[in-house]
């Protein structure tokens, strides 16, 4: 009986919470579907008194958002399997084979987490400039194809995988490229989907260097696009709820779709951490 | 032949590992080393890239850092901003997640991912939305609590809102990370702490947590890490208003460097900020390391 109340209490609780968390989301959808006049009304309610689509069309023709959505979409993809192959290449080196100053360079990686971006974003955009690009996809694709964060899960991630297979592979007569490709890359998938989970968000949302580097409206990422369309069309809500929410469904079908990977590389990761 | 003692070093791993390993220095080499040099030596000068300066000033940027008061309030801001952040971080994530994994609870992959979607949601995007329901007039939160509270434009809970809204967008983090963590814990200590007769509290308090202790020294140290430089939703919800309430020292460092262009001085910044943020990472190892 006792443990009867203390389940229901317990879940009633855990549900409560997860209202709270939902709810932006649930009230932000709800309001991109609603007139202008109604999301200012003094008077609110949840659900739209008179349902629109208006928002969404409004969005891409006065702001040409999906133009935004579709150069974040680019860019985020490429940095991500640019991240993927270099985290796992590095974390394969990193925790199977023995070299002289293979803790340092792995402590070197380490340390490369704790840099805040302010200390070296100032420079990074001088030296592109010198390297003259900028205004190009270029500036924002190179300077992130390695990520100490990436590097660092999948040398925990690979380090758990057993060294037999690699010995096995090896008295077969396999070749380290093939190892690496056929062998390590596909059994590392539960670490690669939380790199991809994480390095898809970060990509996605990041705001100040594009901001910085990319000049040609046109060629502008999205969470640059949302801060923009804030300022010039101040008045035009609807507009911007209905940006969000589109500018929220990537990152969330990426996780929808790596999650279960995602939450048993998260534990090998945890055990090793 | 192949004894353990001799490990056989084939060519393709000697070329592979040199591959990768030149890779990794070169990269980290010109997108990390370089800058930080030149931003080392640029806290030192006057370096403004618009009127094109760069003159040598010595430690002038660096006193004028410590003598202005702006900083000294944005490090307290930021202070007050991570210390709440990541106390709430951590004990929701710690409890939230014992509850999840308890027996008690039904449907534990649905509460997790339901607790883990702000979590991967843009900052920017969260930051409209919440910067929307803290409005005064047609907000939600107010219409919602019967409140008539102005949030980001009183001194008095702008940093709260901004506080509140990022508890709200990171704990499920934790959550995750702690789910993980009792996940792997040994079986065979809880399950002799039961036949002990040790109640739900003590088993907690006496063996879950400590095993736990080093995922909340993970969290807590990535958290320092990430708070100490968080400025999105400052810069989207209060643009550091009203007054300095919401200055962020990295909020600062961004406003010096491509509002003001002052690049000198805002890499003076930087580096004072590093140095605090190494201190606190060093403090909370040594905190957790002498409670043992």
């Amino acid at each position: 009986m006792r443990r009867k109340v203390y389940t229901i209490t317990l879940n009633v609780i855990l549900l409560l919470l997860g209202i709270i968390t939902v709810y932006p989301f649930v009230w932000m959808l709800f309001s991109s579907f609603k007139v202008n006049k109604e999301i200012m009304a003094l008077e609110q309610h949840l659900l739209p008194q008179v349902f629109t689509v208006e928002n969404y069309i409004n969005m891409n023709a006065r702001f040409n958002f999906m133009r935004f959505f579709a150069n974040s979409l680019l860019v985020t993809i490429v940095i991500t399997l640019a991240v993927i192959y270099t985290s796992t290449i590095c974390g394969f080196v990193l925790s199977k084979y023995k070299f002289k100053g293979r803790e340092l360079l792995f402590g070197f990686v380490l340390s490369t987490m704790m840099i805040p971006w302010c200390v070296t974003i100032i420079p990074k955009y001088s030296m592109i400039q010198k390297f003259g690009w900028l205004d190009s996809y270029k500036a924002l694709i190179i300077p992130a194809m390695f990520s100490g964060f990436g590097i660092f899960n999948m040398k925990q991630h690979i380090a758990t995988l057993p060294d037999e297979i690699l010995e096995a592979a090896r008295i077969d007569g396999a070749n380290e490229f093939f190892i690496f490709h056929r062998i390590i890359f596909p059994m590392a998938k539960n670490g690669i989907s939380s790199i991809a989970i994480f390095q898809f968000l970060w990509a996605w949302e990041d705001y100040l260097w594009p901001y910085l580097i990319i000049s040609t409206k046109e060629k502008q990422l999205l969470a640059v696009g949302l801060k923009m369309f804030s300022g010039q069309y101040s008045t035009d809500y609807g507009a911007l709820f209905a940006a969000t929410a589109i500018s929220i469904i990537p990152v969330l079908l990426i996780y929808i779709i790596f999650q279960k990977q995602f939450i048993a590389g998260v534990a090998s990761a945890a055990v090793k951490g | 032949m192949f004894t353990k003692s001799h490990p056989l070093q084939s060519k393709s791993e000697i070329i592979l590992r040199n591959i990768v390993v030149i890779g990794m220095i070169l990269f980290f080499g010109i997108f990390l080393i370089i800058p930080i040099v030149i931003a080392f030596a640029g806290s030192f000068h006057e370096w403004n890239p618009l009127s094109g300066t760069y003159r040598f000033l010595g430690i002038d940027n660096y006193k004028e850092v410590i003598m202005s008061p702006l900083f000294w309030t944005s490090l307290w801001n930021t202070v007050i901003f991570s210390v709440v952040v990541i106390i709430f971080r951590v004990g929701l994530g710690l409890a939230i997640a014992y509850a999840i994994h308890s027996a008690l609870v039904n449907f534990k992959s649905f509460f997790r991912s339901v607790f883990y979607m702000p979590v991967v949601t843009p900052m920017v995007a969260v930051a409209f939305v919440w910067k929307f329901m803290y409005n005064p007039q047609i907000g939600t939160i107010n219409q919602l609590l019967g409140l008539d509270v102005n949030w980001l434009m009183n001194p008095k809970t702008a940093l709260a809102a901004v506080i509140i809204m990022t508890i709200w967008k990171d704990f499920g983090y934790a959550v995750v990370m702690f789910m993980a963590g009792l996940f792997s814990l040994p079986a065979d200590a809880l399950e002799a702490a039961k036949v002990d007769g040790a109640n739900a509290w003590q088993n907690f308090r006496y063996i879950t947590f400590p095993l736990l202790k080093p995922m909340t020294l993970f969290v807590t140290i990535t958290s320092i890490i990430s708070y100490i430089q968080a400025y999105v939703q400052i810069l989207i919800m209060t643009e550091g208003g009203p007054g300095t309430a919401t200055y962020l020292s990295s909020y600062i460092i961004y406003d010096e460097a491509f509002v003001k262009y002052n690049f000198g001085y805002a890499s003076a910044l930087s580096f004072v900020l590093f140095v605090i943020t190494a201190g606190f990472t060093w403090l909370s190892f040594r905190v957790s390391g002498t409670e043992e």
